[in-house]
């Protein structure tokens, strides 16, 4: 029976998300919104053209008018009707599916009691400071500890203690740098006693280039980057450069607000640079087609669609898609204000593919440019400022010099030419004449009776000011990090329960692509919305926000649990602790090429093709498809540059719940599933890292075996393994030796698989083979793919 | 091993999947984590079944491609005797056309001649004999009408009851809701075979769990090479090898668990022991060597073809098995040209193996509990076009599936297009209603199955009403 008392505390703390006590002071969006938002609104909110009974409850007027008497619960049509015994007017009505238990029941009458007092929704209210709480404790190193120290519960106190520091540099290494951290590095901190050691640590990963990979892969999940087209055929398309752009961005420390005006509309901007460019790359993401028979007007809708589903869901935590059809059940979206916003991106060129869209590797998506990386395009600056010297000298010259200058202007123009012949094209956003917007009926786009749309933003926000001009995407994009004119407090606050969740586990709203009705609101409001501010005041400088959310005591607590952290606090939405998860998918790959010493280092280029099984790309069509997997040091390029194929994304990243990057992934899942052991234990390249790994170990000379597993459990997991995992790998080693010392031609058969650039010859066959069986449980520990 | 000693552990798992959790939905899976312990297979509901169910698994055949319903179960006089005119306009204006937009619209009559069959006297078409066999086993749908005209994003709607990317399909949703009864197999299993015209690509999209926890995504066997990508052990590695591997993987992890409290560990050791126990359990279920010759030939299955015979064999297999929802996709069914050769090839590759499927769940006394779906991602239109040969275009707005065992009234048609087999106008269905008919049948209330994702209740059915095809129910 032990196991069941959790199970029943839980319930009374989770039911539809209310914290309020007895005793508390009630709020309306924490307590009260929740539930009428789950239970009612769906049929009394937003959506005239479903609303029963023309009832609704989601405006303060409208309810009081009709179903709520403040002060008064038992003359109130609302609490008679969710209490009545009729089931014929019982609310909300039993084949509805929904149900209110006594607890929220309470919670409503009580609310009615006390005057029904609504607020406004906490999300579009604009984020303002509040003094933060005064905990006076020596624990607190920055505002945001004060916050969690001051809302800890009680049994829950004091907070979890600081992280070994061997678990802190592995953490903070991964999520900072996507990486783990070197042996180097996790000596020079370890080594390191002064107080300052952790914030060196810390800057110097925000310095790595690393740093920009491993942001760009969350922003590629949110903004659905991929390879190829999605629909159909699933060609590839030409847009590595707009990944590239994103790593550099991050790395330069772009500003957000910069970051989002050059993606949205960069093109519209005086004079655009390359990199402005290639940044418009964004509005070009979208999973297109060009399969025979279709038809442009339904793909026209479709794409529309999409675009604001994406544009919503990345800036404004909102999920305008849904008022496609019908206006919003539960946020005031009108199906007015998501055509209004499709009208923003009216002048995307979409005709031109579907004329031109061609069944080839890489199919044809114009309007592309061509452009080399940042490196190149910088050199070719030079170079090519340099070849203006040199014509001007050129010209001035007297004739003792002309032929030397000669020979630099060739010498020049040959390294600009090479350097040129590298180029990569990339989609890009040109504008052209806007196309007509029609509000379609029901979402129906064979039906052109709806009214034309001129782009604006959502109502209920406002009106942007425009002096009677069109507004553009450079309009929305300002508005939409407008502190002041537009929704700038709002889109920070949706960015830094990002970061928050991205270093954290878990955002400070948990719902990190919904900040509407229907989403959780946030526990810690006030720090929330203080950081958003700090965000803002901070120039909207994301490393700066990371730096400083990693050197917070919070964050540095330990992530092991107690039994009463996993019974009060299951999901640690208190930060009472760290978090523990499994590695996104790339990070598991990373990791593992790191550990064994093949990870290549590059930044940046075309995307990479590791091996996959034989065959995987078998229902792909239109071309059929064979995959040329990269044979070379490509292969072993960070998990952010592989080839995402939609449709078949790589079987290993697909496994660790990687998404297929047709919609916006805020937060992935974590699984645990046996597809993914089969991976690990399984997939040939993870065979052929343990081999290099092993072969490493084997390669130092005059070390003992137990100092080599000391060795390689260290290069794992960050740490010395003790007497008991020092054993079992012992034991396992040595009937591993026994067995290939007698099958020998087992140990032939395995090394016979491996990457022939990896260097074995020097190394005995069957000790190799041996030890790889010890890599490879190394590899699959628990504790290698999870972040503590 | 030990009976699940951290009440956590699926809790914690299911948390750490980025769903947010309804208290609805908490409070079935709160039930569930006291019973199902380290069960992989086991779902994530115990809200399901709602009531008695008559099936416990479902085999959807998917026909991919669209085959034509005026050539297989919907019979049209009047479109015989139009045959050539120009089609009424009053039947296509402000339809949407795939291919033959802008074209002249003539109609096309059958390519074939029906026949009555069986007690029942269904009518069924020349290119399936076999079927004919089984006209008083299925129950046919002639009204079947679908949302998408191109067949990515229909099969798509076929599959996850909206054109959307990112949404379950209907395997994961069955899983997600009731498990597997296999313990060493996945839940929902994915066949695909070869043969009929160049065939149109088909996107693991139609498998995905979506926002369900990917443990209940289909896992797609290949007919050649390795059956389940990863399965095999690497080469050099004997069985007993890879069992003391992952016997020390699991010591260790126990051992790991002890020191930091993670309850994710002991879901790993389940996972680790499952993906052992599938390096078996997989060539034991493809290797078919214990199947009598008699066997084979009634289905025309030769063993390791990759064929859809040798794929319906695997599927009574994976049935027998206790997996929950086994779908086969064959392609080819895309008859835009050529209709006549290319009937003659699909249905030569599949009528009789999905006939043998049938009779043999049936001798099994299988067929009862379990359901089988046949159908497209769409039909074909009356109209005719002409790329090399006759042939028809994709078409939606009327169409036939047929249904057949786990609870389903055999022997019988429901619905009727048009007299030119254009419109699906007496008893509609929508794939929605297919949806909740077969959810129905499975013991769940399509209604009531909801999972919160983005603040909403999502369920296969989606917004729009669907309902329950109660007549054709047993």
């Amino acid at each position: 029976m032990r196991g069941f008392v959790p199970i029943i505390i839980l319930l009374l703390t989770f039911a539809a998300g209310t914290h309020a006590h007895a005793g508390d002071e009630l709020s309306f969006n924490r307590d009260i919104r929740p539930i009428l938002s789950d239970t009612c609104f769906f049929c009394h909110g937003p959506d005239a053209e479903h609303r029963e009974a023309d009832l609704r409850l989601d405006v303060e007027e409208f309810a009081k008018q009709d179903a709520i008497e403040a002060g008064n619960a038992s003359t109130s049509e609302l609490i008679a009707r969710i209490t009545s015994g009729d089931p014929d007017e019982l609310m909300p009505p039993p084949e509805s599916g929904k149900h209110l238990n006594q607890k929220q029941i309470n919670l409503l009458k009580r609310w009615v009691n006390e005057g029904a007092i609504y607020e406004p929704h906490w999300s579009y209210v604009d984020p303002k400071p509040k003094p933060t709480p005064r905990t006076n404790s020596a624990w607190a190193r920055d505002p945001v500890d004060d916050h969690i120290l001051a809302k800890l519960p009680k049994t829950l106190l004091p907070p979890s203690p600081d992280s070994p520091r061997h678990t802190l540099i592995r953490r903070v290494t991964f999520d900072l740098t996507g990486l783990p951290p070197t042996q180097q590095q996790i000596e020079a901190f370890v080594g390191d006693t002064s107080p300052m050691a952790y914030q060196k640590a810390v800057d110097l990963l925000l310095a790595s280039p690393a740093y920009g990979e491993r942001m760009a892969t969350y922003w590629l999940d949110l903004v659905r980057y991929a390879d190829t087209v999605g629909y159909h055929g699933d060609q590839d398309h030409n847009i590595s450069p707009y990944r590239d752009y994103v790593i550099d961005s991050f790395n330069d420390d772009l500003p957000l607000d910069e970051f989002t005006r050059q993606q949205l509309a960069g093109d519209l901007v005086k004079d655009p640079t390359p990199n402005e460019q290639i940044a418009t790359g964004y509005n070009r993401l979208l999973q297109t087609t060009h399969e025979g028979g279709l038809q442009p007007k339904e793909y026209l809708a479709i794409y529309a669609a999409d675009r604001i589903r994406n544009v919503s869901a990345v800036w404004m935590g909102a999920t305008v898609g849904c008022a496609q059809c019908h206006d919003h059940k539960y946020d005031p979206y009108s199906t007015k204000d998501f055509y209004s916003m499709v009208a923003f991106f009216a002048d995307i060129d979409e005709q031109q593919h579907f004329k031109v869209g061609t069944n080839s590797l890489p199919t044809k998506r114009p309007p592309e440019i061509s452009v080399g990386s940042r490196w190149q395009r910088e050199l070719a600056a030079e170079i090519e400022s340099t070849l203006k010297t040199l014509q001007s000298k050129l010209e001035n010259a007297d004739p003792a010099q002309v032929s030397m200058i000669k020979n630099q202007i060739g010498a020049n123009q040959e390294q600009l030419k090479q350097l040129k012949a590298s180029n990569r094209l990339t989609m890009v956003t040109q504008s052209v004449a806007p196309r007509e917007i029609r509000v379609l009926p029901r979402g129906n786009w064979l039906d052109d009776s709806g009214p034309i749309v001129a782009p604006a933003i959502p109502e209920f926000l406002g009106t942007l000011d425009v002096d009677g001009n069109r507004a553009t995407r450079l309009d929305l994009a300002n508005w939409i990090v407008d502190v002041d004119n537009g929704i700038g407090g709002l889109t920070a606050r949706v960015f830094v329960n990002r970061f928050w969740y991205l270093l954290f586990g878990r955002g400070i709203s948990p719902s990190l692509g919904d900040f509407g009705g229907q989403g959780q609101p946030p526990n810690h409001p006030e720090m929330l919305d203080q950081l958003a501010l700090d965000f803002i005041e901070d120039d909207w400088s994301i490393k700066r926000m990371m730096r400083r959310l990693v050197l917070s005591r919070s964050y540095q607590q330990a992530s092991d649990t107690t039994d009463t952290q996993l019974r009060e606090d299951p999901y640690n939405q208190w930060f009472g602790r760290q978090a523990r998860y499994r590695l996104p998918a790339e990070m598991v790959r990373d990791n593992v090429l790191s550990v064994s010493d093949l990870l290549v280092r590059t930044v940046g280029g075309s995307s990479v093709k590791p091996s996959q099984p034989t065959g995987y790309y078998r229902h792909l069509n239109f071309p059929k498809r064979v995959y040329a997997p990269h044979l070379d040091q490509r292969q072993y390029q960070r998990g952010v540059y592989v080839h995402w194929q939609r449709q078949f994304l790589h079987p290993m990243l697909k496994a660790l719940d990687a998404p297929s990057r047709e919609e916006c992934t805020a937060q992935r899942a974590r699984s645990n599933t046996p597809l993914e052991a089969l991976v690990m234990l399984n997939d040939p390249a993870m065979i052929n890292a343990a081999v290099a790994f092993a072969a490493a170990l084997l390669k130092i000379e005059a070390e003992a075996p137990e100092a080599k597993i000391r060795r390689a459990f260290e290069l794992t997991v960050s740490r010395q393994p003790d007497s008991f995992e020092l054993s079992a790998l012992s034991r396992l080693l040595e009937s591993e030796i026994k067995h290939y010392r007698s099958q020998p031609e087992d140990a032939a058969k395995l090394l016979n698989t491996i990457d022939k650039n990896i260097e074995i010859e020097s190394v005995n066959p069957q000790q190799l083979a041996a030890w790889t069986t010890l890599t490879r449980a190394l590899l699959n520990l628990q504790e290698t793919v999870t972040r503590y | 091993m030990k009976q699940h000693s951290n009440p956590l552990n699926r809790r914690t798992f299911l948390s750490n999947n980025g769903v947010a959790v309804g208290s609805a939905a908490l409070t079935s899976m709160l039930a569930t984590d006291s019973k199902a312990a380290n069960k992989v297979n086991a779902g994530a509901r115990t809200d399901v079944p709602h009531h008695l169910a008559k099936a416990k698994r479902v085999i959807f055949l998917c026909m991919a491609g669209g085959p034509s319903h005026l050539e297989t179960f919907d019979y049209k006089p009047e479109l015989d005797r139009l045959n050539g005119k120009p089609m009424p306009a009053s039947y296509t204006e402000g339809q949407p056309i795939a291919q033959l937009q802008g074209k002249e619209l003539k109609c096309q009559g059958h390519l074939t001649k029906f026949t009555k069959h069986g007690q029942s006297g269904q009518l069924i078409s020349d290119y399936l004999p076999f079927h004919q066999k089984m006209a008083d086993d299925i129950c046919v749908i002639r009204s079947m009408v679908t949302e998408q005209i191109n067949h990515d994003p229909a099969h798509t709607f076929m599959n996850t009851g909206t054109a959307i990317s990112g949404r379950p399909s209907m395997g994961s949703w069955v899983t997600y809701g009731l498990g597997s009864e296999s313990e060493n197999l996945p839940g929902f299993v994915v066949l695909t075979s070869v043969g009929g015209r160049n065939p149109q690509p088909i996107a693991s999209r139609q498998w995905s769990a979506g926002f369900l926890p990917s443990r209940y995504q289909g896992v797609e066997f290949s007919g050649s090479g390795q059956p389940v990508n990863y399965v095999d052990a690497p080469q050099g590695v004997q069985a007993r090898q890879q069992q003391r591997l992952i016997e020390t993987i699991g010591q260790l992890n126990q051992h790991r668990l002890k020191s930091t409290g993670d309850p994710e560990i002991e879901t790993r050791l389940a996972n680790y022991e499952m993906a052992f126990r599938m390096q078996t359990s997989v060539p034991d279920l493809t290797d078919v060597s214990d199947e009598p010759q008699h066997i084979l030939d009634m289905y025309g299955a030769k063993p390791g073809d990759g064929s859809y015979a040798s794929n319906c064999l695997l599927a009574r297999r994976l049935a027998e098995r206790g997996v929950r929802f086994i779908q086969l996709y064959h392609r080819g069914w895309d008859h835009h040209g050529g209709l006549e050769k290319y009937m003659d090839i699909c249905c030569g590759l599949t009528d009789r193996a999905t006939w043998a499927l049938l009779t043999d769940l049936k001798r099994r006394d299988m067929l009862k509990d379990t359901l089988i779906i046949w159908g497209g991602e769409f039909g074909r239109t009356p109209m005719f076009q002409g790329k090399g040969g006759a042939g028809r275009d994709h078409h939606i707005k009327g169409f036939s599936m047929w249904m057949a065992g786990g609870g389903i009234k055999p022997g019988q048609s429901y619905g009727a297009t048009d007299d030119l087999g254009y419109h699906a106008v007496d008893d509609v269905v929508h794939v929605r209603d297919m949806h909740a008919t077969m959810l129905h049948q499975l013991g769940i209330n399509h209604h009531n199955f909801t999972h919160k994702f983005q603040g909403l209740d999502m369920k296969l059915t989606g917004v729009e009403p669907a309902r329950v095809i109660e007549p054709i129910i047993a």
